[in-house]
């Protein structure tokens, strides 16, 4: 049996863009069991500083596991540092993974926000396999929330970009780009991932045109293991853990709150 | 080497155990051979009736430590004893299973329906419940402390621990408190209450508002606290409070504990609390101790 946690080398830590860097783990074991939309948990230093473990979204999961990842705190400073070789502390893979679409759509629409494009690569590579066809949407802040995303092409996914400044693509919000969506129920289904107003205005699109869709969700979490029940959200069907129940949603049954 | 200990007619196989609330209720995730080294295991807080806990942001993370008001999230007595204990059970180590009643009505009530269900070890009253018509927690009033714990006493058939949280003036009249109504144990401590605040909001970053503290931030007031109690009891204790590691535990057990919890850092490493077990022996062995009770309060002064 695979174990739950265990410490793994870091094959490569590279910076994407400005506020992105991608990290890559020598975890076969995690790589195997791993489906999209899990997420591992990574303790990024033996200290009590910072003092809770980190969950990340799996970016992709092939003979490695590698996660994307944007600087905010101490956590994914310390991570930022990590260097090829360095020993990580990792739990995973966890959490419950997203699930495909009802039978008969074939097409999928990815609606990332920022780092929010974390758990997608790796979901596009299981539905490339699959032979669905593929838009992304993603919105950044700025330029510097942009990186190259070649790999989603060479997966067939076609992409529409948009900055709140107008840097890189469309000018404004993700939402801006929700006239690329084919809004037909029985043709398209929703994946999303990002900050909750972004994930609110998915929701609000989803719902006026009746698509279906899964949406993957962030709290600060502690176990990982659905223990502690800290990572609780707001669901139709009660609170809900992140790390257990989630992080894949259905995107309907979320209640986002301002 | 012997490390078994005793809590009122209950044996142990050893003295670590997991806190409530720390452990559980993702049983799959966990290695029952692993699991079953541990002395006693004690599940999260059940009430009479399921609570749904509170509104997230439930949980902070501090400096060297976790703020968290869940909010005693839990299925209810009914169900708990349906779907929760008969895997809790199987794993094949002591249950101290943690109660709370709202009144003491639903104290006795718990108590009989833990009677009922046969199969556990002992009972800990978590006793950070409301203490009706009053504003201070039952652990915080001693008249109320005493007639839960003898409530409780005179019914269950299972030794009784009391959990008594640190919030308060002295620790030590709480404890005899609880000692002079029957209780067989102490367990100490519950979290200390705590607040974080988002100066960007100028909100609390609770949804609860307040929380209480865990983690090793915690410990030196624990300890102080397990100290003071050990000298003045004649129950054992049970401590926690931050313990990461064995040196940690060893200072409760040397301050007086029988028993040690290992709670938040299962959130960290959940193979704490084994850490923990393999490190105690280790001490032992290296330092020539044959029973753990030569060491059990044995602090040079």
């Amino acid at each position: 049996m695979k174990k739950l946690q265990d410490t793994y080398n870091v094959v490569s830590n590279e910076q994407l863009c400005a506020k992105f860097y991608r990290l890559c783990i020598d975890a076969k074991p995690v790589a195997l069991a791993a489906r999209p939309g899990q997420f591992i948990h990574i303790r990024v230093r033996n200290s009590l500083e910072p003092f809770f473990r980190r969950p990340f979204s799996i970016y992709r999961a092939k003979r490695h596991v590698e996660i994307l990842y944007e600087v905010i705190g101490t956590g994914t400073q310390v991570l930022a540092s990590k260097k090829k070789g360095d020993i990580l502390d990792v739990l995973g893979p966890v959490g419950t993974p997203f699930c495909l679409p009802p039978k008969g759509i074939k097409h999928v629409v990815m609606i990332a926000g920022g780092v929010g494009a974390a758990p997608f690569l790796f979901l596009s590579d299981v539905l490339k396999e699959r032979r669905y066809q593929m838009t992304l949407l993603y919105g950044g802040r700025t330029k510097g929330h942009v990186f190259n995303m070649e790999e989603f092409k060479k997966n067939g996914c076609k992409i529409f970009t948009s900055t709140d400044d107008g840097s890189v693509g469309v000018k404004g919000r993700v939402a801006v780009l929700f006239s690329k969506i084919d809004p037909d129920p029985g043709k398209t289904f929703i994946y999303t991932c990002g900050p909750r107003p972004m994930m609110a205005s998915v929701q609000d699109f989803a719902r006026e045109h009746e698509l279906q869709g899964q949406a993957s969700c962030e709290e600060v979490m502690a176990c990982g293991l659905g223990a502690c029940l800290g990572c609780s959200i707001k669901t139709a069907k009660g609170y809900k853990t992140v790390c257990g129940d989630g992080p894949a949603f259905d995107l309907h049954e979320l209640i986002f709150e301002s | 080497m012997n490390i078994t200990v005793k809590i009122g007619n209950a044996g142990f196989q050893n003295p670590v155990t997991v806190a409530s609330g720390t452990f559980g209720h993702s049983e799959k995730y966990y290695n029952l051979q692993e699991v079953k080294k541990l002395g006693a295991i004690i599940p999260k807080t059940v009430t009479l009736k399921a609570q749904e806990g509170n509104p997230p942001p439930r949980i902070a993370e501090t400096p060297s430590g976790m703020l968290n008001a869940i909010g005693l999230e839990n299925p209810g007595a009914d169900r708990f004893i349906e779907d929760k204990l008969p895997a809790l059970k199987k794993i094949g180590v002591p249950l101290v299973i943690s109660i709370l009643g709202h009144t003491d009505e639903e104290f006795r009530i718990l108590a009989e329906k833990f009677n009922a269900v046969g199969g556990i070890s002992a009972l800990e009253l978590n006793l950070s419940c409301p203490n009706l018509g009053k504003k201070v927690l039952v652990a915080q009033d001693p008249e109320a402390t005493c007639r839960v714990v003898r409530l409780v006493k005179d019914i269950s058939k299972y030794p009784v621990i009391a959990k008594l949280s640190p919030n308060v003036t002295d620790i030590v009249t709480i404890a005899k408190t609880a000692e002079e109504a029957g209780a067989d144990a102490l367990s100490l401590i519950n979290t200390f209450s705590g607040m974080v605040i988002d100066i960007k909001t100028r909100k609390s970053v609770l949804g609860n508002v307040t929380g209480g503290l865990s983690g090793p931030a915690i410990r030196p007031m624990a300890v102080y606290m397990v100290y003071k109690t050990a000298k003045e009891v004649k129950i054992p204790i049970i401590a926690m409070g931050g313990i990461m590691t064995a040196e940690d535990a060893l200072q409760y057990i040397i301050a007086g504990a029988t028993m040690v919890a290992v709670g938040t850092a299962n959130f960290i490493n959940p193979q704490a609390p084994l850490d923990v077990l393999n490190g105690i022996k280790a001490y032992m062995k290296k330092n020539k101790i044959e029973d753990i009770k030569e060491i059990i309060g044995n602090i040079l002064t």
